[in-house]
């Protein structure tokens, strides 16, 4: 391959200063989006997700937060660029799409202005271009009546609308990436279904390449050309959604899938809760909550990822040499829930 | 008291509310936020009403334990010892909580926990979580301290947390934790009946697991009733033993689980079903495409309330048309009659784009000399896909008229023209519902046994 991917992380490791001591939120995360390739971000709240894709663009504040490691976008290395650089970038080649719809958004102008307005900073476009193409986006989203609407403001949408709104502003200047993070988990089944269909089309239509932050596993499935699971800031396992779902490695990953509802005869989440990311455990980041974890799995660092397929990378010490990867799917790999076990939700303190 | 009745029953239930009017005048109409909906839920039994936001769910339960006034109907309950009564000679029932008064209401509540959304803002920050659990227990009159403790942290150890979390204050815990607690609280007076309104949507998918799997258990150590309302189809289908379906303020379908998700009876129960994203990276699935969103319940659509975006709408049988020409055209019509065709901004599409294309021959043009006439219907039919001529002659001289009309900015005088020949049984029709056996029912007009045997839809094409 003559390009460069279309992103590439390299030893991404975002980090903050609190009272409480040095959190390091994202440790050590690598992974590459190429064009018209959706990469999907998977794990637990608290696990990085957020901080990671924030870190790419730079949004984080520095300091209190500090972000090692690269990030190369078409082969720029986005760390050694001025503010005002980014900014030419942030919206226009790389578009982001936050959780929270409600911040992110000026409730003092219409939707369609601030849609219009994403447009006509980026390219030449007059007032009524840029208009008709807002209407033309809001349509495409699930705006139902967007002729109309373009003219509403913020606080006349729903919630859902305004989520399906910022996606329209997002795309409104066809970025190069779309950085989504959780865009349709507060979305009904039907609407997500469509914002996923769009966002195929647009993957099609210009080769868009998406970074989709999630914790549904049922969505990842759907939309997902390569998956990467994440906990406690540490890649556990990377691979293409038939290796994640259907030939799960990680421990971690087993249990994740065995929450899927109607996976496996038992509910059951997972035991324990994430640690302390001031105070992380040695060795594995997983080894507490490890149904499987050996003496060795808590100590030094994280185990080195190990190539289990082709494009197929697991960070577990069972597949070390030395180690019998077989007790691993000794229980079942799906839902094989300890039940009396799990009923404990632990303290987080 | 028999085996066989159910624990509560709905029958009609409404919430209507008014809107306009002020101090001095009167309501200028209503949205029918719930209308008329009847289902029951049986002892022990899982109950999930499922829909789109917007459809009324979290109304009904809020009308249900009266946390809101409803407007219509009964809502019998008939546990706490309330056996199944006769009705009093007015014909109301003894045991309609929409006729309780203050101190059945609060006996009634007694019998009813409810499990809420967002279990951050269900508790008083200032309060430790022991208290905010013991409050009810307080309300309902158990004075002894002592003794309200003990129970509380007997039920802290029950939902899978330590007596020890007594005195802890919310922010100490963690979301599935806080819903825990939520849960805690719902059961601290030993009730018959669960309402939850969406009691994992907020949660992580593992943490979610974890709720579920307590839920439960917990349901069957205490035989409760449960009414789980979600927007989540996936996890209604694990844990509910039934499932109704709403759709604007009405229930569209209702049925055993497996029942509905695997033979949906009702357009709406099967686009959901279809729009589920399934933990299978093989095959992709997009499901059936519902357009637009739901409309506005003050003014919902007449007959069948889901025909405006229904992928199974009726076709008259006297239509010469194709089963998608048939949808585009009523979507057309539908269109003009939201008032969504912006006439003069197609005109100037058509005027500024290039002007290539060879003119339709034998078309009138009442606005003479405007050489991009015909473009801008090109333009309108290609922006509704609909075809350049429709097979049959008689929708086709409507739809040309119809065209024209719009044009002309006389949406009024377009729709009326194609409603002449674009319209479904759905919209003149309110379906009743329709018993597919083993308690599944929909109200769809294609179930209707007059529909069936006049074949009116012929099928796909």
């Amino acid at each position: 391959m003559t390009d460069p991917p279309l992103l590439e992380v390299a030893d991404l490791t975002t980090s903050f200063e609190t009272d409480a001591g040095r959190l390091v939120a994202v440790d050590g995360l690598d992974f590459t989006v190429e064009r018209g390739e959706t990469v999907c971000l998977v794990g637990e709240s608290g696990s990085g997700k957020t901080v990671a894709t924030e870190s790419i663009t730079r949004l984080i504040d520095e300091p209190p937060g500090s972000i090692e490691g690269t990030v190369r976008f078409r082969g720029r290395d986005l760390g050694e660029l001025s503010e005002p650089e980014l900014r030419s970038i942030r919206g226009a080649e790389i578009a982001h799409v936050f959780q929270n719809p409600q911040d992110a958004m000026n409730h003092c102008y219409t939707v369609g202005w601030q849609i219009a307005e994403a447009i006509r900073v980026h390219e030449d476009a007059s007032r009524a271009t840029a208009r008709a193409r807002a209407v033309d986006l809001l349509d495409r989203v699930g705006i139902a009546n967007a002729a109309a609407r373009v003219d509403d403001y913020p606080h006349e949408f729903s919630g859902g609308q305004k989520q399906r709104a910022m996606i329209a502003m997002a795309l409104a200047t066809e970025p190069a990436l779309l950085i989504a993070d959780e865009p349709t988990t507060a979305l009904d089944v039907t609407v997500q279904a469509r914002i996923l269909r769009l966002l195929d089309d647009l993957k099609a239509e210009y080769g868009m390449g998406v970074l989709f932050i999630t914790h549904d596993l049922g969505v990842v499935s759907e939309i997902a050309d390569r998956i990467v699971v994440l906990y406690a800031g540490k890649a556990m396992e990377r691979g293409d959604p038939v290796d994640i779902f259907e030939r799960p490695a990680h421990p971690y990953t087993r249990r994740l899938l065995g929450c899927l509802p109607g996976v496996g005869s038992e509910h059951g989440g997972i035991p324990g809760s994430l640690p302390d990311p001031t105070d992380p455990p040695d060795g594995c980041r997983f080894a507490p909550r490890c149904d499987h974890a050996v003496e060795a799995c808590s100590r030094g660092d994280q185990p080195a990822e190990i190539e289990v397929g082709p494009g197929h990378w697991v960070s577990c010490i069972h597949y070390h040499e030395g180690y019998d990867e077989s007790v691993l799917s000794a229980e079942g790999a799906l839902g094989a829930a300890t039940d009396g076990e799990s009923e404990r939700g632990g303290s987080d303190d | 008291m028999t085996e066989s009745e159910p624990l509560l029953s709905v029958r009609g239930l409404e919430k209507h509310y008014p809107v306009g009017g002020g101090l001095l005048s009167k309501p200028s109409g209503a949205v029918r936020a719930v209308d008329g909906i009847s289902f029951d839920v049986g002892r022990g039994e899982t109950l999930g009403l499922v829909g789109e936001s917007g459809c009324g769910k979290s109304t009904a339960a809020n009308s249900i334990v009266r946390l809101e006034e409803p407007t219509g109907g009964e809502v019998l309950f008939h546990g706490g010892g309330r056996g199944g009564r006769t009705r009093n000679d007015d014909g109301t029932h003894p045991n309609d909580v929409t006729r309780f008064g203050r101190k059945e209401l609060k006996a009634f509540r007694r019998e009813v926990g409810m499990i809420f959304q967002d279990p951050a803002s269900s508790f008083d920050p200032r309060m430790s979580v022991g208290d905010s659990i013991a409050e009810p227990l307080s309300v309902h009159g158990l004075d002894d301290g002592r003794r309200r403790r003990a129970v509380v942290e007997d039920l802290l150890g029950r939902v899978g947390l330590a007596a020890a979390d007594y005195g802890r204050y919310p922010h100490e815990f963690s979301g599935g934790q806080k819903q825990r607690l939520a849960l805690a609280r719902a059961l601290v007076l030993n009730p018959e009946l669960i309402v939850a309104d969406e009691p994992v949507s907020a949660l992580d998918m593992s943490i979610q697991a974890d709720v579920l799997g307590l839920l439960d258990r917990v349901q069957s150590e205490f035989g409760l009733s449960l009414l789980f309302i979600s927007h989540d189809m996936s996890v209604v289908r694990e844990i509910c033993d039934r499932v109704a379906v709403m759709y604007l303020g009405e229930i569209v379908e209702v049925g055993p689980t497996e029942a509905v998700f695997e033979a949906p009876k009702h357009p709406y129960t099967e686009a959901l079903v279809s729009a589920i994203p399934t933990p299978d990276p093989r095959t992709t699935n997009r499901g059936i495409e519902l357009r637009g969103s739901v409309p506005d319940p003050a003014d919902p659509p007449d007959g069948c309330r889901f025909h405006t975006r229904c992928h199974a709408v009726v076709q008259p049988p006297d239509l010469d048309l194709d089963r998608a020409t048939w949808r585009r055209l009523l979507e057309f019509r539908l269109a003009i009659e939201a008032g969504e065709i912006d006439a003069g901004a197609i005109e100037e599409r058509a005027r500024t784009a290039v002007d290539g294309d060879e003119r339709v021959d034998g078309d009138e043009r009442v606005d003479g000399g405007e050489q991009s006439g015909s473009t801008a219907e090109e333009r309108l039919r290609a922006t509704f896909d609909l075809p350049g001529t429709v097979a049959d002659p008689a929708v086709e001289d409507d739809l040309a008229a119809a065209i024209e009309a719009v044009l002309d900015g006389e949406d009024g005088r377009a729709a009326e023209r194609l409603r002449s020949t674009v319209r479904t049984p759905c919209e003149r029709r309110h379906p009743e519902s329709v018993d597919h056996g083993g308690g599944h029912e929909s109200a769809c007009i294609r179930h209707d046994p007059e529909v069936r045997a006049a074949r009116e839809w012929p099928a796909e094409r």
